[in-house]
């Protein structure tokens, strides 16, 4: 007998997550549709096939260019994200801290801010202290935001590491950076993976400060949100969100997979260790 | 001696660790909090003109129902998602943690996969689908339960199409938490209360769902915090009906004529009874669980 | 009055005028000061770096490119750089919060207000050679004391659309905004007019200078109307999917929203209210201290060709101050009534003011909403 369900309950419960899938996509599949429908608006019924969205798309060089500016952005500061939630896991994990819950706190307390008041917040100090509005205060700004979510992936795995494997390293003359790039480091890649994922795909989202403190470049966000504006520019961004999550899924199932071999590996070292 | 000096250089002290992420969080994030602060009291401006430290704004904000019923409004569109969905995602996570499947982690990245679409794109998919000639509204019309002249039209623009969508939006990332604290469980725990000849529900309410509430507190948090201050999904979906308390704070920081003052005392209000939220739920709940899973 | 004008007046210094005059021939000279306004413009293409324009989104490179199209030819190397505004509360914070454009585009409503702010300066007619060609009305609308701080381009009306075969007014006016027959199938639009739309069907003698008792007046109605609204509209894509869809049958509009919604072959109609019609212009605005005052005149005298204003008027449905120009479609003139210059002025419609309490306005308005 399954001690947590039972057959019924099994199947009930399988049920529901087929309906929440289709609730889940259901949108996706409306954007699917639309991008090939041959009418400005958006709405029921269809009025005919067309390719023409795709290809004016693929002739809009601001478009193009406001993807551009969002890639490098997310990728900027998923890193910068990425690297500073690191730091602060590991000692989150591995030190004992004065006032730590202080420290917790203040290291996710982004996640409780609604991000207007954020963006707010961001322009005026960039305003106070002078620094002119660019990709990269952009980037300072995801960078906050993202830290959390990397901080919340990476710290449970480094939970789950057994600490007598660095103390041995430890013991035998390594140094701590030495043990945290020869044991630490490899036994959480699958972690920083994740970790970076989010970053990016919040990143690559975010309109909300990004439209504070972004300079005169155009994100894909905003690109978005004045399309929305104007309708004859609606169905070519349609086009291009088909695009976009086909490339992430990709690119999703790809680390997946990534993690899963790592993953596996990695498990069997650590059972040698 | 030159090797000592190099390994102490080298090592990854605590501050060294530390320093970086928490000075980043002080400059770019305290900091401008504190700067809006300051502007709720007119201490600081960006116009021109005479200011000074006054508590105008508050006290208007204080004094006027308006902004404080709408918070409550706003409070209670929140709850009401953050709840029912954490109800729907808990036996999600729950078939993906314990079910035994062997590819519950694609299932799971099924699940989260929609997070990659724009969320404006996804929102403005949600108008085809509720509006009066939107899909649910044709499907009814050809299924002859309702006739074409009369759609059900408190589908969209109405505070249930906020709240729906924002149920929509955020219920893969509420699956997330609990997931992490339901696979986190020992079944060994769960085998030795059967072996004790409890039945599979006892297990569960003394068991499993006992070690899983900290998960669930994230999860509300999570949804919880951002959707109260939301303001693309109602400006989107909302209607004159779904106005919420971020669209206020957008308002009055963009439209019409910028009165940034009162814009700050919103923001900084929402800020601090959502900081006041989450120290609470997490002094109850043990501080640490919470704030990892 | 020289230090209004001070930076084309520096900029054209005595020895500059004096190499103007060799450069060009005496031919400059003896034409005038049109003229002599071209060879400054030619002198003065040394200005450098890319014209900055603050517009709204979807003016810009991303769909506007055609309004141009005549200043980025004749000024390759300083092509217009956007940044976009939400509206004119936007871009007057992100100006205050360091942005350094050459020039914007706020609406008629505004030019006194950064008229007397000291952050705009008058422009120089000479060099706009298309102003003889905007219509009276508005360019006067662009003026303040006796100066042309805003060239006028788009304008349309903001009147009242309705489904004609859905719905029956009692009246031409405003009143159908507030009608309670129609409850959940009326759109406002998210703006301060609808304050001063209220206004005038309260009868208010001012609507742009209410009382502090009138505008509790005008707060109470919206505030008692407002479960009639299904939604209020902030961009035309909301409006017209809203319309499109039927999801709504009554809407404060303009009148490009009555030809769309007619192409979709729905039964419209544009009612101009017995209250008059509000009349809305935008206005291009030369920022103070600006380092390229020509090439902006160079890039809003390209915005006002008949050619520019055509294309506009086709492409965006909106009208164009250039009184030359006509939209293919006739239906559009009509709407615009494109053949009556007077039509966006008393006695058929108020051209669109200073409201001299613009913040109390914004409050009241912000207010309605939240309740």
């Amino acid at each position: 007998m399954d001690v947590a369900l039972s057959r019924n309950g099994r199947i009930a419960l399988r049920a529901l997550f087929v309906l929440v899938v289709l609730f889940l996509y259901l949108p996706i599949a409306i954007l699917l549709i639309f991008s090939f429908n041959n009418s400005e608006l958006p709405a029921f019924p269809l009025s005919g096939f067309t390719l023409h969205w795709y290809h004016q798309f693929l002739t809009n060089a601001d478009l193009k260019a406001a993807l551009q500016t969002s890639a490098i952005i997310a990728a900027i500061s998923s890193v910068g994200a990425v690297v500073l939630g690191v730091l602060a896991s590991v000692a989150l994990t591995r030190r004992r801290i004065r006032g730590r819950a202080a420290v917790s706190a203040l290291l996710l307390s982004p996640l409780v801010i609604p991000y207007v008041v954020f963006g707010i917040s961001l322009l005026l100090l960039f305003h106070t202290i002078g620094i002119p509005r660019s990709i990269l205060t952009v980037v300072i700004g995801h960078i906050v935001i993202s830290l959390p979510y990397t901080i919340l992936v990476l710290v449970p795995r480094l939970e789950q590491i057994d600490v007598s494997l660095e103390e041995a390293a430890y013991d035998l003359g390594a140094s701590r950076l030495r043990t945290f790039r020869s044991i630490t480091l490899p036994l959480i890649v699958p972690a920083v993976v994740s970790a970076f994922l989010i970053a990016f795909t919040t990143s690559f989202d975010e309109y909300a400060v990004a439209s504070f403190v972004v300079g005169t470049r155009t994100t894909f966000p905003i690109y978005l949100y004045s399309a929305l504006r104007f309708p004859n520019q609606l169905p070519q961004v349609i086009a291009v969100a088909v695009v976009v999550i086909t490339l992430s899924l990709i690119v999703v199932v790809a680390a997946e997979v990534g993690r899963r071999v790592a993953e596996e590996r990695l498990g069997s070292l650590e059972n040698a260790g | 001696m030159a090797a000592r000096r190099e390994r102490l250089r080298l090592d990854l002290t605590t501050p060294t660790l530390l320093g970086l992420p928490v000075a980043w969080l002080v400059v770019f994030f305290i900091v401008p909090i504190a700067i809006v602060a300051a502007y709720s009291f007119d201490v600081y401006s960006l116009f021109p003109g005479k200011h000074g430290f006054t508590l105008a704004a508050w006290r208007e904000f204080v004094h006027s129902s308006i902004y404080l019923k709408l918070f409550w409004k706003s409070v209670k569109m929140s709850l009401t998602v953050s709840a029912i969905i954490v109800v729907l995602a808990y036996p999600l996570a729950y078939y993906l943690a314990l079910s035994g499947t062997k590819r519950k982690y694609v299932l799971l990245l099924v699940l989260i996969a929609p997070f990659l679409t724009s969320y404006l794109l996804r929102v403005l998919a949600w108008k085809v689908i509720l509006g009066d000639q939107g899909v649910i509204n044709t499907f009814l019309f050809w299924t002859g339960l309702r006739s074409p002249g009369h759609p059900i039209s408190q589908l969209l623009y109405s505070r249930f199409a906020v709240m729906l969508v924002l149920g929509y939006v955020w219920l893969p990332f509420v699956a997330l938490p609990i997931f992490v604290s339901l696979e986190s469980l020992d079944r060994g725990l769960l085998e030795a209360a059967s072996d004790l000849g409890a039945s599979r529900l006892q297990a569960f309410r003394r068991v499993t769902l006992p070690l899983s509430l900290p998960g669930i507190m994230a999860a509300f948090l999570f949804v919880f915090i951002p959707t109260l201050g939301e303001f693309v999904t109602p400006s989107l979906v909302g209607g004159a009906n779904g106005y919420m308390y971020g669209n206020q704070i957008v308002d009055l920081f963009g439209t019409g004529f910028p009165d940034w003052e009162t814009g700050s005392v919103l923001a900084i209000f929402l800020f601090g009874v959502v900081t006041v939220l989450t120290v609470v739920f997490t002094r109850f709940l043990q501080p640490r669980r919470v704030a990892t899973d | 009055m020289p230090e209004e004008r001070d930076v084309l007046e520096r900029r054209l210094s005595r020895q500059d005028l004096l190499k103007l005059a060799a450069a060009t021939g005496s031919a400059g000279l003896v034409a005038g000061p049109a003229g002599l306004a071209r060879a400054a413009n030619a002198h003065l293409a040394a200005e450098s770096g890319r014209l900055q324009v603050l517009d709204w989104a979807g003016y810009g490179n991303d769909g506007g490119g055609s309004m141009f199209a005549q200043y980025v030819k004749t000024h390759p190397k300083n092509k217009p750089q956007f940044t976009y505004m939400g509206n004119e509360a936007d871009a007057l914070a992100k100006i205050h919060a360091g942005l350094k454009p050459d020039l914007f585009r706020p609406y008629v409503g505004w030019v006194k207000y950064f008229a007397t702010s000291g952050l705009v300066q008058p422009w120089d007619p000479a060099l706009i050679s298309n102003l003889k060609h905007l219509n009276p009305y508005m360019v006067k609308a662009g003026q303040y004391q006796g100066k042309q701080y805003g060239i006028p381009d788009d304008w349309g009306f903001d009147a009242i659309l309705y489904r004609s075969d859905k719905v029956k007014p009692k009246a031409k006016s405003w009143s159908l905004l507030f009608d309670e027959r129609y409850k959940g199938k009326i759109a406002w639009y998210d703006d301060i007019t609808m304050i001063q739309a209220a206004g005038l069907y309260l009868g208010f003698k001012n609507t742009w200078n209410q009382t502090d008792d009138q505008l509790k007046q005008t707060q109470k109605l919206l505030i008692s109307k407002k479960h009639l609204v299904r939604k209020i509209w902030s961009s035309e894509t909301d409006l017209w999917q809203l319309f499109g869809s039927g999801d709504v049958w009554i809407a404060y509009a303009w009148p490009n929203d009555w030809v769309q919604m007619k192409k979709k072959g729905l039964k419209v109609v544009y009612m101009r209210p017995k209250e008059k019609p509000i009349a809305w212009v935008g206005m291009f605005m030369l920022l103070k201290g600006t380092s390229r005052p020509n090439l902006a005149h160079a890039y809003v005298d390209a915005w006002s060709s008949a050619k520019s204003a055509k294309w506009l008027e086709d492409n965006y449905g909106y009208g164009h101050a250039n009184t030359l120009a006509r939209p293919s479609s006739s239906d559009l003139l009509r709407a615009l009534q494109l053949t009556n210059l007077r039509a966006v002025t008393e006695p058929n419609a108020y051209m669109d003011r200073d409201i001299p309490r613009r913040a109390l306005y914004a409050k009241t308005w912000e207010q309605v909403k939240a309740s």
